[in-house]
């Protein structure tokens, strides 16, 4: 062996242990910059695969446009009506509330982001989204679409983010279902031959009887990640183990298709994220906070 | 030449790790995805001089942990610090490992076996793909073998294998544009003027 070869054998060694050594901050201060590096080529390639989506979807006819205007401009003003009715009606609730010494229901700041790259891998279940630091991102924020629930910021760089899809193994969220005073911890498969995986529903009590259809909303743990009431799936299947009683959900969001998420940003001027609202009726059956609350949202 | 070529080799081993991110899994063959990186790794093991191999390994093991390693906040204890599924830099180890045992080859490879890169991309691939699951399995606990497990980690390989031929000549052109002996021996042995 030349003097060269044993010189990098003993640097690559070196810088081996250095890095495996890292102390997880500075890990995640690495990760950060590796995403922020690759963020250019990331935005370009994605804007790039969406003008061409676009193309091919652009070529209608200007028929087809104006009519698609017409019914966007009718459903526009339908639902700033409904928004501002019920703004009213969180006004009033709130103040009652306050009358009845409850806590004040929270407003979700909902930021809009849009997914530049996914997944690289055959076992992890992530993707990344444009918005960072810099956007008021930090770890740990709940991220949902107009349907529920998506995911979890992770790692979060100056202009790009990591978000733990609620298909991941490692996404773990407090559920209900929806008529029944069972709860559990909703989680992805560790791998599903399916591009669109299911969710495992575990920890119920043996005496559940869940019915297919039934749907499953996070249970906003006091302290936790999620908010009370985001919506997780629909039951698939049920079944009663040795200890516990475990159901197969599908997911509401159709994570393979997604383009455009929120992230749900913390009330200004509180810290926390998800935290389940005193007062609140479990039983109750909104499909998704940000329908339930009134989202303000910036771009 | 060879710091060129290096410099060549690495780059588009950089990119394919970046790029990997279109490669989305194939539902119609199981989930399997198609891995680029293992075969230019494969590649500049059995091309590029011991060092230049370890380099490779190091700097392709370190994007990848970095763009692909889960790093989640504890959530249950507040001051708890965030927890790495698995140590950033774990990629290196592996990689520089099959780096190095793919060099093995290399004495074969010069003299024109070209066939030695297609079979040490597909290992490459497998065991990257195996070693992740079964490093998942460790720490997650619960020993999972769902059903499509095999094609998950047997079929990139297959890919790889398939991929490697158009790897290995789109490289060899760039070999002999900046005049690194790739195929020493082969082209001594057929009297063409060495490559250096």
């Amino acid at each position: 062996m030349s003097r060269v070869s044993i010189i990098a054998l003993v640097a690559f060694l070196a810088l081996a242990v250095l890095v495996l050594t890292m102390h997880t901050h500075s890990a995640q201060r690495l990760q950060a910059r590796a995403l922020q590096l690759v963020r250019p080529l990331h935005t370009t390639t994605s804007g790039l695969g969406q003008s061409l989506g676009a193309l091919g979807n652009g070529l209608k006819s200007l028929e087809e446009t104006e009519n698609e205007n017409k019914i966007l401009v009718v459903e526009n003003q339908k639902l700033r009506a409904r928004n501002q009715m019920l703004d009213d009606l969180e006004a009033d609730n709130n103040s009652l509330r306050q009358a009845l010494d409850f806590k004040k229901r929270s407003q979700f700041n909902l930021l809009p982001a849009r997914i530049i790259a996914r997944s690289s891998t055959a076992w992890w279940s992530n993707v990344q989204i444009d918005r960072g630091e810099q956007d008021g991102l930090d770890s740990d924020m709940p991220v949902v679409t107009d349907i529920g629930l998506v995911g979890k910021t992770t790692t979060v760089a100056a202009n790009t983010a990591y978000v733990l899809l609620v298909t991941d193994e490692n996404c773990k969220v407090a559920a209900y279902v929806e008529g029944t005073k069972e709860k559990g911890i909703v989680n992805g498969e560790r791998s599903s031959v399916n591009v669109q995986p299911n969710l495992n529903l575990s920890y119920l009590s043996k005496s559940a009887s869940l019915q297919p259809g039934q749907k499953v909303f996070s249970s906003g743990v006091s302290g936790g990640v999620f908010p009370y009431n985001l919506l997780l799936g629909t039951v698939k299947e049920f079944q009663v183990r040795a200890l516990d009683a475990h159901a197969v959900v599908v997911p509401a969001v159709d994570v393979s298709k997604l383009e455009n998420v929120f992230v749900v940003l913390p009330e200004r001027g509180k810290g926390g994220g998800g935290e389940r609202r005193t007062g609140g009726d479990a039983s109750r059956n909104v499909p998704t906070a940000p329908a339930a609350s009134t989202p303000s949202t910036r771009r | 030449m060879t710091a060129a070529f290096f410099a060549v080799v690495l780059a588009v081993d950089l990119l394919a790790v970046v790029c990997q991110a279109y490669c989305q899994p194939i539902a119609r063959f199981g989930g399997a995805t198609v891995l680029m990186f293992p075969v230019i790794l494969a590649y500049g093991s059995l091309a590029l001089p011991f060092a230049g191999t370890l380099a490779l390994a190091f700097c392709t093991g370190l994007l990848w942990d970095a763009l692909t390693i889960q790093i989640l906040q504890p959530g249950v204890y507040l001051q708890q610090l965030p927890v790495e599924e698995a140590r950033l830099g774990w990629s290196i180890v592996l990689f520089g490992l099959l780096a190095v045992l793919t060099h093995g080859l290399r004495p074969l490879f010069l003299r024109g076996r070209w066939d030695l890169h297609c079979i040490a991309s597909g290992v490459c691939t497998v065991v990257i793909l195996a070693a992740q699951y079964t490093m998942l399995t460790f720490v997650r606990g619960g020993l999972i073998l769902p059903r499509d497990l095999a094609a998950r980690v047997f079929l990139p390989g297959f890919f790889a294998m398939v991929l490697s031929p158009f790897v290995y000549l789109g490289f060899y052109v760039v070999a002999s544009l900046l005049n690194y002996p790739v195929r020493l021996e082969e082209d001594r042995r057929r009297g063409q003027p060495e490559r250096l």
